[in-house]
């Protein structure tokens, strides 16, 4: 699909600015996230090519205004859902859970 | 769901989980050959990206025998073919103020090239 990922011989995007002793994690969300991923991933739920593809159908907006982590938890999110292992409304419940423990 | 056990991680983190198929078949092009890049602008998956679509590059190395991604992505099955790293001039992709002194190399499938007449 020519989605906004396909960002090569585009302008306009900023510098790229590589940080300095760049932690592998920038916070314990993303490594839960990377987790999840692997977990789903590695057991078979889906295969690198749907992974891929998971991520492209973001809406362009939100593509380019969320993070690369934001990017795996929104594909892991579509494919479990999309195969059937989790429900939209499971999910629903689990993040309403959560935001109501951290409030 | 399918559940990741302990003893499957030691063979995923060798392997990184790759693509790469363990079979030999008939390759479209050799190291050498001009080829010209397919103007294809499929609706779902691929991995060709849109700089390089009815461009004139030449194959530079044989990878070998990978999964196709444009049907994987798709429940389409894994259509196994060689892939390629191939080797474009930046006055080719970016036209004549671009450099003439670097190359830009890019694997592409088999299905995404035609050999250049």
């Amino acid at each position: 699909m020519n989605g906004v990922h396909d960002l090569g011989g585009m302008h306009g995007m900023g510098p790229i600015n590589p940080e300095a002793n760049e932690p592998v994690f920038h916070d314990d969300w993303e490594r839960r996230v990377f987790a999840v991923t692997i977990a789903t991933f590695g057991a078979g739920n889906y295969n690198v090519d749907e992974f891929r593809h998971g991520i492209e159908r973001m809406g362009a907006a939100n593509y380019l205004s969320t993070s690369y982590y934001e990017h795996w938890l929104h594909m892991v999110e579509t494919l479990m859902i999309e195969n059937g292992s989790i429900s939209r409304d499971e999910l629903n419940a689990e993040q309403a859970k959560l935001a109501k423990e951290a409030a | 769901m399918a559940v990741l056990t302990a003893d499957m991680v030691a063979g995923l983190a060798a392997t990184g989980a790759s693509c790469r198929v363990d079979e030999s078949m008939a390759s479209r092009f050799s190291v050498g050959d001009h080829i010209v890049v397919r103007n294809i602008n499929p609706p779902g998956h691929t991995r060709l990206p849109r700089y390089v679509r009815g461009k004139r590059g030449v194959v530079d190395r044989d990878h070998g025998v990978f999964i196709y991604p444009d049907t994987s992505a798709h429940g389409q099955g894994e259509k196994p073919q060689h892939v390629y790293s191939v080797r474009f001039t930046p006055r080719e992709l970016w036209g004549d103020t671009a450099s003439d002194r670097d190359s830009l190399y890019i694997d592409l499938w088999d299905d995404y090239m035609d050999p250049k007449v």
